[in-house]
């Protein structure tokens, strides 16, 4: 096992946050895995310039995963390099990890950690039980926690593992903890729909009418799902235009 | 000034949004905050943050869809509430925000179409470094530049308008904020449904809210 430079894997990691800046429908987070893996590359091929460009001609082809996630991809692919596998392999191990990259990242963090952490700054602002700023500094700093954990976690296993990392993912179990999350914020949810509906300045509090209104407004989002979110901020958006342009006339 | 200020602003936190980081400093609780408190009214700003976060928590911004982006429209939305007086300035703010939230969307995908020209292509003979490189440096820039004029163009376009309409406003501030908030339980009840369902998490939800409910007689 070939070491790999360390102040070189640090740049490399520091550069994984910019892994979507030149996101595009042609080769998705391509350019940005070959640039996340430049610095280490360039220490592992040293003067040898013919397979420097070959390599990142290798990486900035079609890549797609969740920008946290990818970073285990990243540390893997360099471990690969390092240990010199065929070219095909470590494309092969990019094509095999790309969905599943993808699905747990939206599931784990789309899905779950971002609207539980959100829910629950809201719901503790909306009680009055923290300040603005704190509710602003929980919310960054809970989040953060979780996004920054994973991404080390991933990169350093990564690393260590190679193509091997699937095992430790698995192990991981981020199937279990996203539903372990979501069931926390259907709690933290429940809450915040009290707060809403019957706290200070909730529904309740404009009249009975409003109250039943965003049941009926709730229970449509449930019952609908995803389908429903567009037509009821466009219609949210017609409804104000048109309250307004009756206040303009009467 | 300030409206280069608010351009620069928008342009920064968009940014977070995809290009650099997502540390979520784009999300519209976080941006709301921070605009409103740039312009001297913190407290329409988080309110308005937090109203626009709850529209929006039910939109991710996964591969290739399309989403509306929260923290332009969210730079755009307090701008035009500060600007504005009376009860009417929340609503018209929000709805400014939804709407410039698919103005920004739409300015993404444009976005990442221009991207896939300015990248190299894969197995292109011959790619250096300095190619890579220039690609990344270009999508960063590009992305500011466009979350700038976004913001610009919305909070040019919005505040007059939303300064004229809310001074003819017919409702109070509680009916005012129930409207908003309306559009906001279409999307917890979304949101409820991808945590499960309702059947799948009615004890806890049905726990939630009873807590929320005691939690508000003692406090």
């Amino acid at each position: 096992m070939r070491p790999l430079p360390r102040l070189a894997l640090v740049w490399t990691f520091l550069r994984s946050f910019l892994v979507q800046s030149s996101w595009n429908y042609h080769t998705m987070l391509g350019t940005g895995f070959a640039f996340s893996m430049l610095p280490t590359l360039k220490r592992l091929f040293g003067a040898d310039e013919e397979e420097l460009n070959s390599a990142l001609e290798r990486h900035v082809d079609h890549f797609n995963a969740h920008p946290y996630l990818a970073n285990i991809a990243l540390g893997a692919a360099l471990r690969m390099e390092a240990d010199g596998e065929q070219p095909e392999t470590i494309r092969r191990f990019k094509l095999a990890v790309r969905g599943p990259l993808g699905g747990l990242g939206d599931s784990l963090f789309w899905a779950s950690w971002l609207p539980l952490v959100s829910i629950l700054s809201i719901a503790l602002g909306w009680a009055g039980l923290l300040p603005r700023w704190g509710v602003v500094t929980l919310f960054l700093v809970l989040y953060n926690l979780g996004h920054l954990g994973v991404r080390i976690w991933g990169y350093r296993e990564g690393l260590r593992l190679g193509r091997s990392v699937g095992h430790s993912l698995a192990r991981l179990d981020m199937s279990g903890w996203s539903d372990r999350l979501r069931g926390w914020a259907s709690l933290v949810l429940g809450v915040l729909a009290a707060l809403v509906l019957t706290g200070r300045g909730g529904l309740v509090e404009a009249g009975w009418i409003w109250g039943a209104l965003g049941t009926v407004a709730f229970t449509t989002g449930l019952w609908v799902g995803h389908r429903a979110w567009r037509p009821a901020a466009a219609l949210a958006v017609v409804a104000i235009g048109l309250i307004s342009i009756w206040g303009v006339v009467r | 000034m300030e409206l280069i200020g608010l351009a620069a602003l928008g342009g920064g936190l968009a940014l977070d949004g995809t290009s650099v980081g997502q540390f979520m400093l784009s999300r519209p609780l976080v941006a709301g905050t921070i605009t409103g408190w740039l312009l001297g009214d913190p407290a329409t700003g988080f309110l308005l943050g937090a109203v626009l976060e709850m529209y929006l928590l039910v939109s991710f911004p996964t591969g290739g869809a399309r989403f509306p982006e929260g923290a332009t429209a969210t730079v755009v939305a307090v701008s035009c509430a500060s600007f504005a007086v009376g009860p009417g300035s929340l609503p018209l703010a929000a709805a400014a925000g939804l709407l410039w939230g698919q103005v920004g969307g739409l300015s993404i995908t444009g976005l990442r179409k221009l991207n896939g020209h300015l990248v190299p292509e894969p197995f292109e003979p011959g790619i250096r470094p300095a190619r890579v490189v220039r690609a990344q440096a270009a999508g960063v820039v590009l992305d500011f530049l466009r979350g700038s004029i976004v913001t610009l163009a919305g909070v040019a376009i919005g505040r007059p308008v939303v300064a004229y309409l809310s001074g003819s406003w017919p409702m109070g501030p509680a009916e005012s904020l129930a409207l908003v908030l309306l559009g906001a339980a279409v999307s917890t009840g979304i949101l409820l449904r991808d945590f499960g369902g309702f059947r799948s998490r009615r004890f806890l939800f049905v726990a939630g809210f009873a807590l929320g409910v005691l939690g508000m007689r003692f406090l």
